[in-house]
C-alpha cells in the first residue's frame, strides 16, 4: 500500500493584481486494484481543503477514482491534505508568475480574514478558528525574505551554476477526525469518540486509562502533564494505560492528528468531572458551602480561612476509606468521560524552504526550511516540535525521494528500501521552528492537530523553492519527487533542448 | 529476503583459507559481509559454503612499502578512510574510503571485500584503477600473482580471482605531489553513486580518470585523457566523458542521464584535480 497517486487539474480564478477569487479542481485519483480501509475516502478529505487559507468566492472540487491495475493507495499522513496543498500551493506559485507579482504579495492579498469563532466554508466544513497572516509574516519574516531575494537576484545576475529558489507554502488541514455524524456521512465504519477514565488513588497517585493509544506521539508525556496541571499533582505521580481494552474504555484509534483534540477533551472532561466530585466532599469535610471554596494548586481552601485546605490526595483517601460521606456520594474518586467533537480542528501556518539547485546536474540542496505552524494552544512545546519535525521530513521525501516505480512490464522496481529512498538527516537542514497560537473553539483544551502539519506543508514548499530557483531558465514545473534528473530535465528542456 | 541454506567456516590463515576453498569449489569469501550478504538476501548468491576470514589478523594492515603504500585486504574502509599513511601518501584513496556507505558500513566492511566483489557501483575500483594499482593474490602451492587494477576488473562482480584464490593486499602508487579528486554523485549520503568519478592530474605520469557505475566495470576514460594529453582543458577534455560508457537505466537515473552528468563531474574533478 502507498498513498498520494492523483493527477490534478486546477483552474484559479484572480484579479489582474494576483487576489484570488476561485478555484476549481478535477482530480483523478489512483485507487489501486482494491479498496483498502479508506481508499476512495482520501481524496474525499482533500476535497476540504482546496481553498487553503484563501479568501475565495468560488470554489468546486469534483474527483474520479481510477482502478488499475497498481498497488492500492490509502491514507498516509496527511491523507487527502497534502495532495491537496500541493497542487493548491504550486498553483498560487503559478498565478504568482502569471502576473508578475512575488508570491508572498499575492498571498498576503489572497488571505481569508482572521475568526475566533467557527466560520462555514466554501469547502462544505466549518472552519474552527483562524489568523492565517501573522504566521505567515512571522515565516518570512525569519527567513529574512527580502533578503534572500536580493541574493537570489545577484546569483541570476552572476549566472552562478547553483541558484537558490524561496518555496512558499500556506496551508490549512483540518485535523481531528472526526465528529461521529460526519463519519456516518461518509459510511465510515465507526464513530470518532474518544474515551478516558481518572482514577484518583488512596496513595495520592493518579492513574488515567485513556481510549486513544499512541505509537510513538508522547501521549503518557502529554496526558500526564494536562492531569498534573489539574489536579496539582506531579507528573510524576500521574500513571497512564492504554492499549489494553481489557482495562481502558474503548476509544478509536490514533491517526488523523486526533488524540489530543479528542482524547485530550475527554481527558479534560474527566478531569472536571474528578475536581467537581472533589469539591463536593471537599466541602462536606470542612462543613462550608461549595461556593466557599476555591481551588488552587490542587487544593480546596475556604475563602478567608486559608488553612483549612484539602488536596486532591487527601480527598482521594477520604473518598475510598468512604468513612465519612455526604448523603448519596459514591465512594471513590474516580470519573470517566467521552468526548465526540463537534467540528473537526483546522490548523494552519507558512513554511518557507530555501533551496540551491546546481543548474548543471539538477541537485538540490536544501538550505534552510522555516515552519511557523498554529494547532492553537500547545501542551507541550517538545513534543509538538517533534511532530513538526517529523512530518517536515516526511513531507520533503516526498517532495524529493519516495518515489512507486514500476517498469515497463508492470514489475515494482522500488519494492526494497535500497530503491524506495528514505531520506536521513544526512539529506535534511536543521529547521527551523516557530509558532502562532490561535486556540480552537471545538474543544476545552483549545488546541487542534500536528501530527500531520509537516507533510502537509513541505512538499510544495520544496518544489516550490526548486522552481524559483530555476525560472528565470524558462522552468515552470517539476515533477515530484524533483530527482536530479527531473530538474536537469526541466532546465534542458526550458533551455529548447532535446525531449 | 531469506539466504538458500549456507555452511559456515572460520579460518585462521590464508593458507588455511586456500586450502577450504580449493576442497569446495562453491564456497565463497566472507570478510565484512556488506557486499556478499545483500546478494544472498536475494539470491543472486548461492554459495554452498562461506569461509570467513575476518579474524585473519595479518591482514589488516596499511603501511609505505617502498614506492608504494602497501594495505591489506581485510582493512576496514574506516582505518583505510582515517589512514595517516594514505592521508599524506596516496590521499585520494583515504577520501574515497570515507565516501563508501555510512559509518556503519564502514566500520564492517573491508577494502580487500569491496575489490573482490568487483561491483562497478562501487568507489574504491574506480580509485584504484585510476591509480594504476595492483592486487596481490594468492592461490595454492604458494602461488602470488600482482593483477593490475586494468586487468582485474573484468565486468559485472567478475574479479579475476579463482574459486580458490585470496586477494590479500591492495599495493597503490604513492601521488602526495599529485593533484586529485574523487567526486561521487548519489542521492542520499549512503547510496552507492549514480556517477563517480577519479582524476589525477598529470605530472610526470599522464593524467588519469576512472568512471563508477557508467559500465559493467570501473572505466578509464580513454578519451578524455587523450585530450587532457594533447593539452586540452577540463572543459573541452570532458566533452568525451561519455564515450565508451554503457551506464545502466535504473530507478535512480536514466543512462542518458549519466552519460550527460558524467561529462559535468569529469569536467568539475578536473578542475579540483589541477587546483590541489
Amino acid at each position: 500500500m502507498h498513498g498520494r497517486g492523483v493527477i490534478h487539474d486546477i483552474e484559479v480564478a484572480a484579479t489582474e493584481e494576483g487576489k484570488i477569487l476561485g478555484f476549481r479542481v478535477k482530480e483523478l485519483a489512483d485507487m489501486g486494484a482494491y479498496f483498502q480501509l479508506l481508499t476512495p475516502g482520501i481524496p474525499e478529505l482533500g476535497g476540504w481543503v482546496y481553498m487553503g487559507p484563501y479568501d475565495a468566492q468560488a470554489y468546486w472540487y469534483e474527483f474520479t477514482g481510477v482502478m488499475t491495475t497498481m498497488t492500492p493507495t490509502d491514507a498516509v499522513r496527511g491523507a487527502g491534505r497534502p495532495e491537496a496543498t500541493y497542487v493548491l500551493e504550486r498553483a498560487v506559485d503559478a498565478l504568482a508568475r502569471h502576473v508578475g507579482k512575488d508570491p508572498a504579495e499575492i498571498r498576503r492579498i489572497s488571505f481569508a480574514p482572521s475568526h475566533a469563532d467557527a466560520k462555514p466554508s466554501l469547502m462544505g466544513l466549518q472552519i474552527d478558528s483562524a489568523d492565517y497572516l501573522p504566521a505567515f509574516e512571522r515565516a518570512l519574516e525569519l527567513t529574512d525574505y527580502e533578503q534572500l531575494r536580493k541574493e537570489q537576484a545577484a546569483r541570476r545576475e552572476s549566472g552562478d551554476v547553483k541558484q537558490i529558489g524561496i518555496g512558499l507554502s500556506s496551508y490549512i488541514e483540518m485535523s481531528g477526525l472526526a465528529p461521529s455524524n460526519i463519519l456516518g456521512a461518509l459510511r465510515y465504519a465507526a464513530g470518532g469518540w474518544e474515551a478516558a477514565q481518572v482514577r484518583c488513588q488512596p496513595s495520592g497517585k493518579v492513574t488515567l486509562f485513556i481510549g486513544t493509544s499512541p505509537h510513538g506521539q508522547g501521549h503518557d508525556t502529554t496526558w500526564s502533564q494536562i492531569a498534573a496541571d489539574e489536579l496539582g499533582v506531579h507528573p510524576d505521580d500521574v500513571e497512564v494505560l492504554h492499549g489494553d481494552t481489557s482495562i481502558t474504555p474503548l476509544g478509536m484509534d490514533t491517526y488523523g492528528s486526533r488524540s489530543i483534540s479528542i482524547g485530550g477533551a475527554a481527558l479534560h472532561v474527566a478531569l472536571q468531572k474528578i475536581k467537581d466530585k472533589a469539591r463536593t466532599l471537599a466541602a462536606h469535610e470542612l462543613e462550608v458551602s461549595e461556593d466557599d471554596l476555591e481551588f488552587e494548586d490542587g487544593a480546596f481552601r475556604v475563602h478567608g480561612a486559608p488553612d483549612k485546605v484539602r488536596t486532591i490526595p487527601d480527598l482521594a483517601v477520604s473518598a475510598w476509606t468512604a468513612h465519612d460521606l455526604p448523603e448519596g456520594y459514591e465512594p471513590d474518586l474516580t470519573a470517566t468521560a467521552t468526548w465526540d467533537p463537534k467540528n473537526f480542528t483546522w490548523p494552519f501556518g507558512t513554511h518557507v524552504c530555501v533551496a540551491e539547485v546546481d543548474t548543471e546536474t539538477g541537485a538540490t540542496e536544501l538550505l534552510r526550511y522555516v515552519a511557523v505552524d498554529d494547532c492553537g494552544v500547545v501542551i507541550n512545546p517538545m513534543i509538538v516540535d517533534g511532530q513538526v519535525h517529523g512530518g517536515v521530513a516526511h513531507g520533503i521525501a516526498e517532495a524529493l525521494y519516495e518515489e512507486v516505480i514500476y517498469d515497463e512490464a508492470g514489475n515494482l522496481v522500488t519494492g526494497t528500501l535500497t530503491q524506495y529512498l528514505v531520506p536521513s538527516a544526512a539529506e535534511l537542514p536543521s529547521f527551523e521552528l516557530d509558532r502562532t497560537e490561535t486556540p480552537s473553539p471545538t474543544n476545552p483544551l483549545g488546541v487542534k492537530g500536528i501530527g500531520e502539519a509537516g507533510t502537509i506543508a513541505a512538499p510544495p514548499a520544496v518544489v516550490n523553492a526548486i522552481v524559483d530557483a530555476v525560472s528565470h531558465l524558462g522552468v515552470s514545473d517539476v515533477g515530484k519527487p524533483a530527482t536530479p534528473e527531473r530538474v536537469w530535465r526541466a532546465i534542458r528542456d526550458a533551455k529548447g533542448g532535446p525531449r | 529476503m531469506i539466504p538458500a541454506p549456507f555452511e559456515y567456516q572460520r579460518v585462521e590463515s590464508v593458507d588455511h583459507a586456500i586450502q577450504v576453498l580449493s576442497d569446495e569449489p562453491e564456497a565463497k569469501i566472507l570478510a565484512g559481509g556488506h557486499s556478499l550478504l545483500p546478494l544472498m538476501r536475494v539470491r543472486l548468491a548461492r554459495p554452498s559454503l562461506l569461509v570467513d576470514i575476518s579474524r585473519i589478523q595479518d591482514l589488516k594492515y596499511v603501511k609505505d612499502d617502498g614506492g608504494q603504500v602497501a594495505i591489506g585486504a581485510l582493512t576496514r574502509h574506516h582505518d583505510v578512510a582515517n589512514s595517516e599513511v594514505l592521508q599524506e601518501l596516496c590521499p585520494i584513496v583515504a577520501y574515497a574510503a570515507g565516501e563508501i556507505g555510512d559509518p556503519q558500513v564502514r566500520h564492517v566492511g573491508t577494502i580487500g571485500g569491496s575489490v573482490a566483489h568487483a561491483d562497478p557501483a562501487s568507489d574504491m575500483p574506480t580509485v584504484l584503477l585510476a591509480l594504476g594499482a595492483e592486487m596481490v593474490v594468492r592461490g595454492p602451492d604458494g602461488n602470488v600473482r600482482n593483477v593490475p587494477a586494468g586487468d582485474f576488473f573484468r565486468g559485472l562482480f567478475e574479479p579475476d580471482l579463482a574459486t580458490n584464490e585470496v586477494l590479500t593486499e591492495i599495493r597503490v602508487p604513492k601521488t602526495a605531489d599529485r593533484g586529485w579528486s574523487y567526486l561521487k554523485f548519489h542521492r542520499r549520503a549512503q547510496d552507492w553513486a549514480l556517477v563517480g568519478v577519479a582524476a589525477l592530474a598529470q605530472n610526470g605520469a599522464g593524467p588519469a580518470v576512472a568512471l563508477t557505475n557508467m559500465a559493467d566495470r570501473p572505466l578509464r576514460a580513454a578519451g578524455v585523457e587523450e585530450e587532457l594529453t594533447g593539452g586540452a582543458d577540463p572543459a573541452a577534455a570532458s566533452q568525451r566523458a561519455a564515450e565508451g560508457t554503457s551506464p545502466p537505466t535504473d530507478a535512480f537515473a536514466s543512462a542518458e542521464y549519466r552519460q550527460e552528468l558524467v561529462k559535468v563531474l569529469v569536467r568539475r574533478a578536473l578542475e579540483e584535480a589541477q587546483s590541489r
